[in-house]
């Protein structure tokens, strides 16, 4: 295809452009009239916080939901996709960020998953194999395609997808956050495929959290808050600190409310944290009412920090002292016990007992301290649980409430009102505000300060690194399962931490040298 | 997105969840009155006090045994060894009041009924620990484990009593615990009263101890019981210690009534005994039910035993009923979930 090249004065032709999009969850206005164009041969990038319908949007553009009203129109044509084989065959690919893979099958066999060659009844193979090796040989990727897949890294797992894309005879690639399993190294390579895909004509709708990658890939970016389409604009013309206002609608000291709080004494202290190849040396040491931030690229070992200073994952060596005095901690029942408490990221799935009531919930961690002979005492648990529903402000009709029928936001009041019953000295935060909208981020963010200026010391695990910069009094940044560096609140900067995380400042560093780069 | 999953989750279940609700909590019981009127208008013979008796009688047994597997299903898990262990204890028992004689000659003399029924119990309980042992230690699938043992344990059986059955005098002490007592004029059945016992400790244990808060919590979600500080292992094993202890206590009480300690005689208590626990309203994936519904299951499997009894169905074709009630209780079960996609009772909630 060399649309481009012969028309490279004129704009190019749509290629996509979706109209007035609603969509209407049951409560909720998901998306609100939100029309975005794509030009074949570009690379669109979609921007938008947590909540800003990003996501939405992209599955109704691949037939994952069906819009309530609006239209769409691909290569001039309107169409409706009513499921995402129909999407797939009109040519329009997705790339989930949680990859879509079978990692037992080889290459070729996720290449051709549900679009396999045959002659009669079996499978033929030799074609396949041929044209997955001709897909990968036009990424310039040097695979056996017999390789069963989760032989690759993460980079080459994705540029696989790709090349399923590619066998699709896609003409829109949807990437959704594509980088954020990768390293620097594979980020680099994944941007000079996507420049390829353009120049050969392939449009590539781009969705990320890092700004940069926009700044540095994307032709034009459509920004999207809170369901309403923002702004469509070149990415040429646009500076950081705008994009940022666009995408965020206020100023960040506005959303991050940091507080400053006098450091108590030290808390925590972990020394020389071992865990097979997850974690390696690691050591550093908390306050009360210290906020520590734990930045870092996926897979560089953040939750595993997390979860093993907890006790839910063994370590093979390490030392860890609270309030000076070293403790064992083997399981979350000792963490407990010593005043650590774990929030998961998956909050639902890993802090929640949804058919059990509300007072249920917030006192089973502490329900041997409740039941001092055989039985509970009804009594305080009742008063502990009322105390904690006042506390957290939870809005629900009664302690018997089963806590499926609770609102989200509500849900994650809950499952910190058990930890808070647990009288921590120290919390840790997974990812406190991954998939809740900006509203309910703001009251998290209130909460974390007024834990800390309660004098409980808190560890807060997140990607975003806005979040990070804004809410941290010292950040340690992990890098391949190591301490990457650790930077102060006034002289943390994005790029420092970037640099960290992606282990560009250890190269020099004699100790690190023979590591390699992550993959 | 969490808060639009939920919201939806909310407006779905309101209705759904008062209809579930109901249907768990009384569903079973208006199940078992009709049944129970029904036979009672259509068969004469029914009306008997001492029909009404057997059925108390019948039930009893296969009530203790479910009432162990309830906790089992409760934590999510499941124990196929109990018609096993139903022979099991009862063989036990009966050899030791017994004694052992080999080719005529008494080679050891026979022991108190309560000293072997102590025996019994705790041998149960044991075997019941360490299939929870192996279950939780080596993370194997309870189904596998609890397999493995209903093999080994009608093995035995079958291996101690060469196949026939070790007959048994009563003495007083098994005469009170399996014959009738009177209550307020009426004889009762002493198993009955027995299994009414199990079932208010059972309920005790369930909601007014740590333990039963656990077993619901293991049920509902384990991780996050692992990450509430609950040592998860220990309450399975105690769990599966409890069902080995009612499914021998079953099984003692079996043998008494039949003055006969034989491999068969378990048969199919396994899958009554789960049929019971999931009729009544205890979700097979666990965390959700209670032991009273199952007591109630209990009772509808044993009316609809003595239904086609009464209503002279030929006894073979008894097996064809039950197993459709089975199946009829799993589809219940699902349904009442809404995870039947095709009848779309619960959309799938929006991710991201």
């Amino acid at each position: 295809m060399s649309v481009t090249q012969a028309a490279a004065d004129d704009t190019p032709p749509p290629l996509l452009e979706a109209r007035a999009i609603t969509k209407r969850f049951p409560g909720v206005l998901a998306l609100s009239e939100v029309s975005i164009m794509v030009r074949q041969g570009e690379i669109h990038a979609l921007v938008g916080e947590n909540g800003a319908g990003k996501s939405t949007l992209m599955k109704i553009l691949s037939g994952v939901y069906a819009a309530d009203s609006g239209e769409i129109i691909f290569k001039g044509q309107p169409t409706h996709f009513a499921n995402t084989r129909q999407a797939q065959k009109a040519g329009i690919a997705t790339i989930y960020q949680e990859l879509n893979q079978v990692p037992q099958l080889s290459v070729t066999e996720n290449i051709f998953l549900g679009s396999e060659i045959a002659r009669g009844i079996a499978l033929d193979w030799p074609a396949m194999h041929q044209q997955a090796r001709a897909l990968l040989a036009r990424l310039h990727l040097d695979i056996d395609p017999r390789m069963p897949l989760h032989q690759l890294g993460v980079g080459h797992q994705q540029m696989v997808e790709v090349a399923k894309a590619l066998h699709q005879r896609a003409d829109l690639i949807i990437m959704d956050e594509p980088t954020s399993a990768l390293a620097t190294r594979e980020i680099d390579y994944l941007f000079t495929i996507a420049r390829q895909l353009r120049a050969s004509g392939v449009s590539v709708i781009y969705i990320s959290h890092h700004l940069d990658e926009i700044f540095g890939l994307c032709d034009r970016v459509t920004v999207l808050r809170d369901g309403r389409h923002i702004a469509t604009s070149p990415v040429a013309e646009l500076k950081i600190d705008r994009l940022i206002r666009l995408i965020v609608g206020r100023d960040l000291s506005e959303q991050l409310p940091k507080e400053q709080i006098e450091r108590g004494r030290e808390i925590l202290r972990v020394e020389e944290l071992n865990r097979g190849k997850t974690l390696r040396d690691i050591s550093f040491s908390i306050h009360a009412g210290e906020v520590l931030g734990i930045a870092g690229l996926v897979g560089a070992g953040r939750t595993e920090l997390a979860r093993a200073i907890f006790g839910a994952d063994p370590i093979d060596s390490g030392r860890i002292f609270v309030d000076g005095r070293q403790v064992s901690i083997r399981s979350p029942r000792d963490a407990i016990r010593h005043g650590i408490a774990l929030l998961t990221e998956d909050r639902k799935q890993q802090g929640l007992f949804l058919q059990l009531p509300l007072r249920e919930n917030i006192t089973m961690a502490v329900l041997e301290r409740l039941t001092p002979g055989p039985v509970t005492d009804r009594r305080k648990e009742i008063a502990l649980t009322q105390h904690f529903i006042d506390r957290m402000a939870i809005k629900a009709p009664s302690q018997r409430q089963l806590v499926m029928n609770l609102s989200g936001g509500t849900q994650q009041k809950v499952v910190l009102g058990k930890w808070m019953a647990t009288e921590p000295r120290v919390l840790i935060f997974d990812e406190p505000t991954r998939g809740i909208d900006v509203g309910a981020k703001v009251e998290i963010y209130k909460m974390i300060n007024q834990l800390a200026r309660q004098g409980i010391a808190i560890i807060m695990v997140s990607s975003e690194l806005l979040e990070i910069l804004g809410m941290s009094d010292r950040i340690l940044v992990m890098w391949n399962g190591q301490v990457g560096g650790v930077l102060n609140r006034a002289e943390a900067t994005e790029e420092k931490i970037m640099a960290y995380a992606t282990g560009s400042d250890h190269q020099a560093t004699p100790d690190n040298v023979s590591e390699g780069p992550p993959l | 997105m969490s808060e639009i999953s939920s919201v939806e989750k909310r407006s779905r279940r309101s209705l759904g969840s008062l209809t579930s609700s109901f249907l768990r909590n009384t569903g079973p019981l208006w199940v078992f009155l009709v049944m129970f009127i029904t036979l009672w208008i259509l068969s004469p013979s029914f009306r008997t006090p001492t029909s009404i008796l057997l059925i108390g009688l019948e039930a009893a047994t296969i009530g203790i045994v479910a009432a162990g597997q309830t906790f089992v299903i409760l934590t999510g898990g499941i124990d196929l060894s109990v018609e096993a262990m139903v022979s099991f204890s009862g063989v036990v028992a009966a050899i030791l009041i017994a004694g052992t004689s080999i080719a005529g000659g008494q080679i050891a003399h026979g022991i108190p009924a309560w000293q072997a029924i102590v025996v019994a119990l705790a041998a149960g309980t044991l075997i019941g620990v360490i299939q929870g042992g192996l279950i939780t230690g080596l993370r194997m699938n309870p189904l596998i484990v609890t397999l493995g043992f209903r093999s080994m344990l009608l093995g035995i059986s079958l291996v101690w009593t060469r196949g026939a059955g070790i007959n048994i005098q009563k003495d007083r002490f098994l005469d009170v615990m399996t014959g009738f007592i009177n209550v307020a004029g009426s004889k009762v059945p002493m198993p009955f009263l027995l299994a009414l016992l199990i079932y208010g400790l059972a309920w005790f244990v369930l909601n007014q101890t740590k333990l039963g808060r656990y077993t619901y919590a293991i049920g509902g979600n384990e991780t996050a019981a692992r990450l509430s500080g609950i040592d998860v292992d220990r309450v399975k094993i105690t769990i599966y210690g409890i069902s080995g202890l009612l499914a021998a206590i079953g099984g003692v009480l079996v043998m008494g009534r039949l003055q006969s300690g034989a491999y068969q005689n378990g048969t199919n208590m396994t899958l009554i005994s789960v049929a019971a626990v999931v009729i009544g309203g205890t979700a097979l994936s666990g965390g959700i039910g209670g032991v009273w519904g199952t007591l109630i299951g209990v009772l509808i499997i044993r009316i609809v035993d003595a239904g086609l009894v009464y209503l002279s169905v030929p006894s073979n074709a008894k097996e064809i009923v039950i197993g459709a009630i089975i199946v009829i209780a799993v589809a219940l079960d699902v349904w009442r979930r809404g995870e039947i996609p095709w009848l779309r009772l619960r959309r799938r909630a929006p991710e991201g």
